[in-house]
Order: structure tokens, then C-alpha cells, then sequence
């Protein structure tokens, strides 16, 4: 007999980028399968990927906003003028239009004894605060809001001028409050990059633990696939799709965490804030931000991965 | 030209163990050849080295004129996908069916699922287990095992079948339908070299013999002796 045993008409030849697409569509269904059959385990790595992304992210986030308060009052540095609580109200009036015409000065707003005392009942919530007491005892103030390329030496000495005007009681240059919010900001920055830098390690290490479980399981089927001519590449990629899920799933988990904390401290930030005069008004929380974190989920699932794959099946000794 | 030589090849392990002395030997493209000798005699080194998946220590080894202790990395997955290797303990993957078994090498050489369907059930119906396609391995018996194995080492039509001791599980009657199947692949071109110690069945085959003795050539049929050959 020499007819060929398989007597089967040969097999369509494809190009190697078809072949290379069709793999992929394999692999990513088969790994998608295989993730959901494993949920919860799955679901316990999503978690650890999700802290680890979560709390960067949510530093990062704490680190923007406090740069963009800085930014507010950066970008119009003030001083507050108290004057004397008997002081006449024309004294007010008259230092408001001096200062107006000062070139360094943007804009003045004179806040009557009154007006003062309005928005010290409305933030503190103590109505009719008058009727305990004899007189109003708060002063009225002066808000001056600088140019923003004024140099600190103009701002100092405007103060000093104003400070030895007739019915001037304190100056409050609010400087001071900047450079405290400067200074968190920096180190909120610094610390940010550097949980960053530890918890994508950790990430890492988690989904390469996870990958080379999964590896070990698989190890009979890897050396048997090698023996029968598999590429490093397509041995290698079930387990690099494995990381892209558990790192994308990491994300999402993360991105889930980061809202559900802000849902939680909503309502006391929001209080706090207002109690500074701003409202809540979060910056960077948008869907670039949680992009970016399923995106980094991504990576360095697919990172962890690769870390697992180099470690196990480099020279994978077969059978 | 030889399709497979040996020359001079030595193969000594990490711990000493010298597993092939000096052995040259040649196979011709479409050849059938038992591979015989003891326990321990160096069959399996010599099928090893053959596959790529160890390397001689001393000695050259060609296929097809290529020295393929010089196969570039990237080369070797393409080499071994022209290969068919059947192994006594079968290595099939338990949890997966006998027709991904089968299909697994037609996926690795990225063929068309259709055509996979295709080649891996006619290649199930050729060894009679088209009807247990959907089985997993453990539920089959030893010799059904071995046929799945032969199917999938057959499955991409190689150029070369490498078979160790793939009768050893198996009754005498399963054990000569099993080498009728390889002539019928030899009789179309494949180069098949089958290791066994099974003399009986080597003697009914009235095949090509050659023959390790402590990892040296110790019989080789004529047309097997290469240059340099030594029989001791």
C-alpha cells in the first residue's frame, strides 16, 4: 500500500499574520474562560492588584487637588485687612478706593461689620448671635486680592503700609496658608511616587505569583506542546493574556475602591472645605484618571507575567 | 545523501554517564529502522538528541544536511513540527480530550481550526477512535492511549517518526496492528525509527535492525553503516 494514510485533500495555507490573529482570538477566549471558572480566585487577585493601584491613585488624586487649591490661591495672593471695630465706616470706604488704584492690586472687596457677621452665623450655624451680646464685636475687613506677578517685596510692603494706616487693626498676609498647602502637596507628591513605585512591585509580584501557579499546573501540557514544536511566543502567551486580565480586573477593582472612598468622605470633606470657604470641586477624578489606572493594571499585569513566564519556562527541561 | 546521520557522536551527562559512545550511523529518507538494545543501552538518548531536546557532547548530528547542534533557537520549534514522537507512557494531556490531543500540534503550526477539525478526526479515524473523540485519556485503556498517541505524533504528516518503545504497554496483537500502521506511514515517505527491546516483534517486522550495546553501535544493517561506522 502506498497511498498517503491520511487521504484527506491538504490543508489551506494562510498567511502568518492571519495565523497570528487567529491565535490571539483563541487565547483570549480561552483565557477569559479560564479566569471566569476561577472567579473567585480571580477575584481575590483583582483585589490585592486593586489596593495596590488604589492607594497611589488615591494619593495622586489627594496630591492634585491640593496642587489646584494651590494653584487657586497662588494664583491670587491676598491680604486681609481688619480694621478697628469702632472704626468708622467711611475709613472702609476710603481704603478700599485707595487701594484700588494701587497698579498691584487686582480687586478689593470691603466686607462691612455686618456682612461679617452674617457669614460667621451661616458657617458656624449660630443664629441671632447678636442678641448675646452688646454689640457687634467683629470688625469690618478689607479682602485684597494681588496681581499675580507681584513680587513678594511689593506684597510685604503694601502690608507694612497698610498696617500704619489710621483705623487699621491686623493685616493678615495669607502667604503663610499657601506655603503650608505647598509644602503638603510636595510631600503628598513625593509620597505618591514612592507608594507608587512599592505597590506596582507588589502588583507585579502578585500577578507573577498567580501566572506561575497557573504555569505549574500547566507544566505536563507546556513540555508536551514544546515536544511537539510550540514557539516560546505561543507557549508564552496564554499566561501574558492571564496577566493582562488579572491586571486589567486589578484596575477596574482599583477604580471601584478609589470612588467608593470618595463616596464615603464626600460629605465630611465637603464640610471641611466650606469650612475654608471652597467647595467640592474634585480635580483629576474623570475618566482619563481611571484610564490610566486600568491601563497601569494592564501593564503591570502583563509585566508580572512576563517576570513569571522568564523565571518558569526558559529552559523548560521537556518530559 | 542520508536524510538522518550520526557521527561520532558521544553523549555524556552532568553526572558522568556516558549514554552513547562514539556511535555514526546513517538512516535513509523513508526508511523504517528498529532501534534495539538493553535497558540502559542509550535508545532513548539517541531519540532525544535526534528531537533536538538534548545536545552530543562530542560528534555531529545531521538531518537533511543540517547540523542541528547548530539549529539557531528559533529554528527548533519548526524542526520538531516535522517530527512525530510517540513515547511508551504516551504523555497525553489528561484534562483535555482525545481530539484536542490530537488537534495540538495542528494548533501549534497555527492551522485553520477548520482544517484541524479535519486532519485530527481523520487522523482518530485512522487509529479507530473517531467514535471517542470527546473522551479524556484516563478513561481509555493503555492501548487506545497509545493509539491517541500515535495519532497525534502522525497528525501533521512528519517527515520523521520517532517511536520509543511504543508497543511496551500493549498485547502482541495491538502490538502488530500498531507497526502496521507506521510501515503504512513509511510506505509513503515517512522515515520512522522505532526503539524497543522486543525482539519477537522486531524479528516478525523483518525490518533494518541497529543495535546499542552501553551507548556503543553494536549491530547496524548495511545500509545503515555510515562513514566511520564501528561495530564492536
Amino acid at each position: 500500500m502506498s497511498s498517503d494514510p491520511w487521504s484527506i485533500a491538504g490543508s489551506r495555507s494562510t498567511g502568518r499574520a492571519a495565523r497570528w490573529m487567529r491565535d490571539h482570538q483563541r487565547v483570549a477566549r480561552d483565557s477569559l474562560i479560564f479566569v471566569s471558572q476561577r472567579f473567585w480566585t480571580s477575584a481575590l487577585v483583582w483585589l490585592l492588584i486593586g489596593i495596590a493601584l488604589a492607594l497611589p491613585g488615591g494619593l495622586y488624586l489627594v496630591q492634585t487637588n491640593l496642587a489646584a487649591m494651590s494653584d487657586r490661591w497662588e494664583g491670587r495672593p491676598g491680604i486681609t485687612v481688619y480694621l478697628q471695630v469702632d472704626a468708622d465706616a467711611q475709613v472702609g470706604r476710603a481704603l478700599r478706593d485707595q487701594l484700588s488704584e494701587d497698579p498691584d492690586v487686582e480687586r478689593v472687596t470691603l466686607i462691612g461689620a455686618d456682612a461679617a457677621l452674617a457669614e460667621f452665623e451661616k458657617f458656624t450655624g449660630v443664629t441671632d448671635a447678636l442678641a448675646h451680646l452688646k454689640r457687634n464685636p467683629l470688625p469690618a475687613s478689607l479682602r485684597v486680592v494681588m496681581k499675580g506677578d507681584t513680587r513678594p517685596e511689593q506684597f510685604e510692603a503694601l502690608a507694612t503700609r497698610l498696617r500704619a494706616e489710621a483705623g487699621v487693626d491686623e493685616v493678615s498676609v495669607e502667604k503663610t496658608w499657601l506655603e503650608r498647602v505647598q509644602a503638603m502637596t510636595a510631600v503628598v507628591r513625593r509620597m505618591s511616587w514612592v507608594l507608587a513605585a512599592t505597590f506596582a512591585v507588589g502588583a507585579i509580584l502578585v500577578t507573577a505569583t498567580s501566572v506561575r501557579l497557573a504555569i505549574e499546573a500547566r507544566l505536563a501540557e507546556l513540555q508536551v506542546m514544546k515536544l511537539v514544536g510550540a514557539t516560546d511566543s505561543y507557549i508564552r502567551r496564554p499566561f501574558l493574556y492571564f496577566g493582562l486580565l488579572y491586571g486589567l480586573g486589578g484596575g477596574i477593582a482599583g477604580a471601584m475602591l478609589i470612588s467608593a472612598v470618595l463616596g464615603i468622605l464626600e460629605a465630611p470633606l465637603a464640610a471641611l472645605l466650606g469650612s475654608y470657604g471652597q467647595s467640592l470641586d474634585p480635580r483629576g477624578l474623570n475618566a482619563a484618571f481611571f484610564g490610566v489606572l486600568v491601563f497601569s493594571g494592564g501593564a503591570l499585569g502583563i509585566a508580572g507575567a512576563l517576570l513569571a513566564a522568564r523565571q518558569r519556562l526558559t529552559h523548560l527541561q521537556i518530559l | 545523501m542520508a536524510q538522518i546521520e550520526f557521527r561520532d557522536v558521544t553523549k555524556r551527562f552532568d553526572n558522568g554517564t556516558e549514554a552513547l559512545r562514539s556511535v555514526s550511523v546513517s538512516f535513509e529518507e523513508g526508511s523504517m529502522t528498529f532501534l534495539t538494545g538493553h535497558s540502559g543501552a542509550g535508545k532513548s538518548t539517541f531519540l532525544r538528541l535526534l528531537l533536538r531536546l538534548d545536545l552530543p557532547t562530542r560528534g555531529q548530528i545531521f538531518v537533511n544536511g543540517v547540523n542541528i547542534a547548530q539549529l539557531p533557537d528559533r529554528h527548533i520549534p519548526a524542526y520538531r513540527q516535522n517530527i512525530g514522537a510517540v513515547f511508551q507512557d504516551h504523555h497525553l494531556l489528561p484534562h483535555h480530550t482525545v481530539y484536542a490531543n490530537v488537534a495540538l500540534p495542528l494548533r501549534v503550526g497555527g492551522m485553520h481550526e477548520r482544517d484541524v477539525v479535519r486532519r485530527a478526526r481523520a487522523a482518530l479515524s485512522r487509529v479507530g477512535l473517531l467514535e471517542k473523540e470527546r473522551m479524556l485519556p484516563p478513561h481509555l485503556s493503555t492501548g487506545e492511549q497509545q493509539r491517541v498517541g500515535i495519532a497525534r505524533a502522525l497528525v501533521n504528516r512528519p517527515r520523521l517518526l520517532l517511536a520509543d518503545e511504543p508497543t511496551g504497554n500493549l498485547d502482541p496483537e495491538l502490538s502488530r496492528d500498531i507497526m502496521r500502521l507506521f510501515e503504512q506511514f513509511q510506505e509513503v515517505g515517512t522515515t520512522v525509527i522505532i526503539a524497543s527491546h522486543e525482539r519477537e516483534l522486531i524479528a516478525a517486522m523483518d525490518k533494518p535492525i541497529v543495535e546499542l550495546s552501553h551507548g556503543a553501535l553494536s549491530e547496524a544493517s548495511d545500509e545503515h553503516r555510515s562513514e566511520g561506522s564501528s561495530v564492536q
